[in-house]
């Protein structure tokens, strides 16, 4: 069973940006044989199938802001994370790698997404 | 002086599907580009994450939804937490099943004429909601 990271939508904002970069960079490179991501409005709308991954699998979510949408909807379809990422408390880190805007993060914003993707490897993502 | 309600945009985020990397880019161009006046935003979770007031968007703004694939997560979010959409699009209507294998789901740079079309078209939407 693959690991799932979940971010949240975040159009609004250019952390959100980074916690869907953060989420291609595993689920989409070179580790997509270990995770997958899928989409976080079908918990709001109580997609079965999308319900039953979140129950049976490893959930790490990365949330662009406080009101932590992902973290909640996960909790909403019965699941519970091993890991929730905050994105500014990442930042925080890492003052260096502010992201630009929510139509491009750039280079401090890929360096961000990068350090999320290596917390969540660190974690035990890979064994 | 007539008020015009801004109109909200709310799109599917898509994290699974490439159709959600381009309704999601659409949104994005009506938001800063072609009608940063006009229009507002708000996360589509939010409306189950967020309060009364997030609740409230659809209710105080006339709003369109803008899908990236049939199950409709977007308009079916947005009438079951806040209030039924003035306007339902959806990219499948515009270009078929668009959900592709996972490696390809970020390149959307090849569909920038799609997105420019559906971009036009919400644009046209807002226009026509404000008259």
């Amino acid at each position: 069973m693959k690991k799932v990271v979940i971010p949240c939508s975040g159009i609004g904002k250019a952390f959100g940006a980074v916690a869907r970069e953060a989420t291609y960079l595993l689920a989409d490179a070179e580790y997509s044989d270990t995770f997958r991501t899928i989409c976080l409005p079908l918990l709001m709308t109580d997609d079965e199938e999308s319900k039953q991954i979140v129950l049976e699998s490893d959930v790490y979510t990365i949330d662009g802001c406080p009101k932590k949408c992902a973290s909640v909807l996960v909790r909403h379809a019965g699941g519970n994370p091993v890991m929730e990422i905050m994105t500014p408390k990442v930042l925080a880190n890492n003052k260096e790698h502010k992201p630009e805007t929510v139509l491009d993060i750039g280079d401090g914003g890929r360096h961000l997404a990068d350090d999320i993707m290596r917390i969540i490897l660190n974690h035990g993502g890979i064994e | 002086m007539t008020f015009k309600p801004k109109v909200g945009l709310i799109s599917c985020s898509g994290e699974a599907c490439s159709g959600g990397n381009i309704s999601r880019a659409a949104t994005l161009e009506v938001l800063h580009h072609l009608r940063p006046n006009e229009t507002v935003t708000i996360c589509l979770p939010l409306f189950l994450a967020g309060d009364d007031a997030e609740r409230d968007f659809a209710k105080h703004f006339p709003t369109i939804t803008i899908d990236g694939c049939n199950k409709l997560c977007a308009a079916k979010g947005t009438a079951r937490y806040s209030s039924e959409p003035a306007v339902k699009m959806n990219l499948e209507d515009y270009a078929g099943n668009y959900c592709r294998s996972d490696d390809e789901r970020r390149r959307i740079q090849g569909s920038s004429k799609l997105v420019g079309k559906i971009a036009q078209d919400i644009a046209s939407h807002v226009d026509r909601l404000r008259d």
